[in-house]
């Protein structure tokens, strides 16, 4: 007996297959474990939405990579299942978020780049006992206010700039102390105001000189001005603290004016760690220090999400890393917990030393909401590279400090 | 006493009523959440639609209003330890006395028109400089109150009805005082002014003190939105409440409303938010493309809606010649 197909035939199977298909997947569907939803607050549009996107990016990389190794193991190995929202770069906006988070039922949420927008997504949170992993938020107030469901995993203002003016101090000390003058160029914005301050009041007692101090808005274009006044104060090195736009904008007008510089010694930079501005303006970008979050690029686990992020043709910037690792800690909460309530995250968050994840800290310990064993990284641009050149047990190579003579 | 022109006019405002009171039925608070947000910015759209609307002097900078409540309220708070009742009053005055402040300088010059909008845009710019470079104010790093939920701090944040019901009362404070104002003398001078300056002053109308009481009182609507915006997120920076877009919300919320109108403000501020939030749950996934929708329905409303959703709904189901006045 021969067996002919025909058109009409195969349709008649293709329609009975699909329908058995659809029949038998929710039986499939109803065997596999829940997932578990995890949600990503970050300015998606507006001013920060380029920060916002990429922690987006590195959030759903983490999960992915979770959810590959057989997701949350202690609940039957449940994937976990990201709800992200959009903060829109407004506080209030953020803070409304919250709401479709809580709704979605999420077990906790990362968030939010900005301070700003940390601190309003946090206070609206507390209300539904809503853990927020922060993944940036450097102002200090964050962890102040004494709300439970806060916990910052990344270090604060206060401690970046402190590590930044520490490390300065040991590249001056071992270089012979060259540097006699600085000059700060801020954002006037709550990041940068704040930072600035820090630094103008603890500098002298490095025995470092503030010759001149600008500040200037985000967005702001001609940078021109700000590069003949750093000229003209002779500042021997140059301390920005702006965002990504601006700060390339900056060193742009810092070449054409021609000013020299020993060092440009960034602290949270906008641009100095970030591959984009390296991969643009690699000239300009030579020897540019930054103290900034980053991951220890050693661990396994960082290999892969910079080869996922090379795959995915997403730039490997700090906020990548952040959100990645803030996903890493809230799955070791619901692994140990074993429980996607909300107040047991908060408890299992609370109770938190974990150390596997993708950031050079030590054990996690939060204090009041803040990671007592987070630090900061210093970087340097050599080549078209980002290299670790602190803390020296992540360092991938010496610094060079004062940076060779432009020309 | 509030009339209706149209049978249109009062099913749209039967529409925001019944919304409003919706909202405290709805089991989501997402709801309550976004508009909250849209009554608290309704209130700037209320300021606005006082100068704008009723007397014709379009500003581009209601932020200088909105900023100075916030910032006044703020300072007294944080760096003078005043009570929050009286700094939420000085609030009030503050963004009173800034209007009083604008308008008295740009009138005083015969500044008008387009040239009057750039003049104000210029004082929230320069504010919004000055709120970020002196260390009274921040100097850059914002404000943060204290989170001290409970009636002496004025803050309700646990309480997300009473927050609401709060806030529902304050625009019902603040329209109810527009509507008075509206069938007032004073009202009828500002709108003599609009239409018709010259006319006015020759009808023995003091259109100079009419323009900076106009203003004076847009102000303190202004403060009040500003004072408001603090209590319920506890943080201020410069750009956040003397930015641009604070400006833009408070005129492009009576505009779509219908300017000139004591439910427009409103009408167009919620309808706003409303489209938003649509288009955000219709394109999730694709941030961004809520503000294209967003902004095409803006265009288009613009385009053929002159006087706004009042005035749309004005035009059904007329009241006969005598029957009312746009509501």
């Amino acid at each position: 007996m021969t067996h002919h197909i025909n058109r009409r035939g195969l349709l008649k199977a293709s329609g009975a297959m699909a329908l058995l298909s659809g029949l038998a997947s929710p039986a499939i569907l109803r065997a596999q474990t829940p997932a578990i939803k995890v949600g990503v607050l970050e300015p998606l549009t507006g001013n920060l939405a380029y920060n916002g996107n990429q922690c987006a990016a590195g959030a759903r990389f983490a999960a992915e990579a979770i959810n590959a190794a057989g997701g949350i193991k202690s609940m039957g190995g449940a994937p976990i299942e990201l709800v992200i929202v959009d903060a829109e770069s407004r506080p209030e906006v953020a803070a409304a978020a919250v709401d479709t988070l809580a709704e979605a039922g999420v077990c906790a949420f990362t968030g939010a780049s900005a301070s700003a927008l940390g601190l309003a997504s946090s206070q609206a949170a507390a209300k539904y006992d809503l853990a927020q992993v922060f993944s940036v938020g450097t102002a200090e107030a964050i962890v102040e206010r004494g709300l439970p469901n806060v916990f910052r995993f990344t270090p604060g203002v206060t401690k970046i700039t402190a590590v930044a003016l520490e490390n300065l101090g040991l590249l001056n000390e071992a270089a012979g102390k060259p540097v006699k003058t600085a000059a700060i160029v801020h954002e006037d914005g709550p990041f940068g105001s704040q930072l600035a301050g820090i630094v103008e009041t603890e500098l002298p007692k490095l025995g470092i000189e503030i010759v001149e101090k600008i500040a200037h808005p985000t967005p702001h274009r001609d940078f021109n001005n700000i590069a003949l006044r750093v000229k003209a104060s002779k500042a021997d090195i140059l301390i920005p603290t702006n965002y990504i736009n601006e700060y390339t904008l900056m060193t742009r007008a810092l070449q054409q004016q021609r000013v020299e510089l020993m060092a440009i010694y960034s602290i949270l930079g906008g641009a100095a760690s970030n591959i984009k501005f390296v991969r643009e303006n690699n000239d300009i970008a030579q020897y540019v220090i930054d103290c900034n979050h980053w991951y220890d690029p050693n661990k396994e686990a960082s290999k892969a999400l910079a080869a996922s992020a090379a795959g995915a043709g997403i730039d490997m910037t700090y906020d990548v890393m952040v959100a990645y690792a803030t996903i890493q800690v809230i799955a070791d909460a619901l692994e140990r917990s074993g429980s996607a309530d909300r107040k047991a995250m908060i408890e299992a968050l609370a109770a938190s030393d974990y150390d596997g994840s993708i950031m050079p800290y030590g054990p996690t310990k939060f204090v009041n909401g803040d990671n007592v064993n987070s630090r900061p990284v210093n970087l340097q641009v050599r080549g078209d590279k980002i290299e670790v050149i602190f803390p020296k047990e992540y360092a991938t190579i010496e610094p060079v400090f004062p940076r060779p003579a432009q020309g | 006493m509030m009339r209706f022109a149209s049978l249109g006019q009062a099913a749209l405002v039967a529409l925001v009523v019944v919304y409003l009171l919706a909202v405290y039925l709805l089991p989501s608070q997402v709801w309550m959440g976004f508009t909250i947000n849209a009554l608290a910015m309704s209130i700037v759209a209320l300021s606005w639609n006082i100068t704008g609307g009723f007397g014709g002097m379009a500003s581009f900078g209601h932020a200088a209003m909105y900023g100075t409540g916030a910032y006044a309220s703020a300072v007294l708070q944080v760096q003078f330890g005043v009570n929050a009742w009286v700094a939420f009053a000085a609030g009030i005055a503050a963004g009173a006395l800034m209007g009083a402040f604008i308008g008295a300088l740009a009138f005083r010059y015969g500044v008008k028109g387009s040239y009057f909008a750039l003049v104000t845009l210029a004082f929230a710019e320069v504010l919004r400089i000055c709120a970020s470079a002196f260390e009274i104010t921040g100097a850059g790093r914002g404000l943060q109150l204290t989170l001290q939920p409970g009636v002496a701090t004025l803050q309700f944040n646990n309480d997300r009805v009473l927050t609401y019901t709060l806030l529902l009362g304050i625009v019902a404070l603040v329209m109810a005082l527009t509507a008075w104002l509206k069938y007032s003398r004073f009202g009828a001078y500002l709108v003599a002014v609009r239409e018709n300056e010259d006319a006015a002053r020759a009808l023995g109308i003091d259109t100079y003190r009419v323009k900076v009481t106009a203003m004076a009182i847009s102000g303190a609507f202004g403060g009040l939105a500003g004072a408001v915006y603090l209590q319920l997120w506890l943080f201020i920076d410069s750009s956040v409440v003397y930015g641009v877009s604070i400006s833009v919300t408070a005129l492009i919320g009576p505009i779509i409303g219908g300017a000139g109108t004591v439910w427009g403000p409103l009408v167009g501020t919620l309808g706003l938010h409303l489209l938003g939030e649509g288009a955000k749950t219709a394109l999730h996934g694709a941030p961004g493309l809520n503000f294209v929708l967003y902004a095409l329905v803006l265009i288009a409303a613009l385009r053929f809606l002159p006087q706004g959703l009042m005035g749309l709904a004005a035009r059904i189901g007329v009241l006969g010649r005598k029957g009312g006045d746009d509501a």
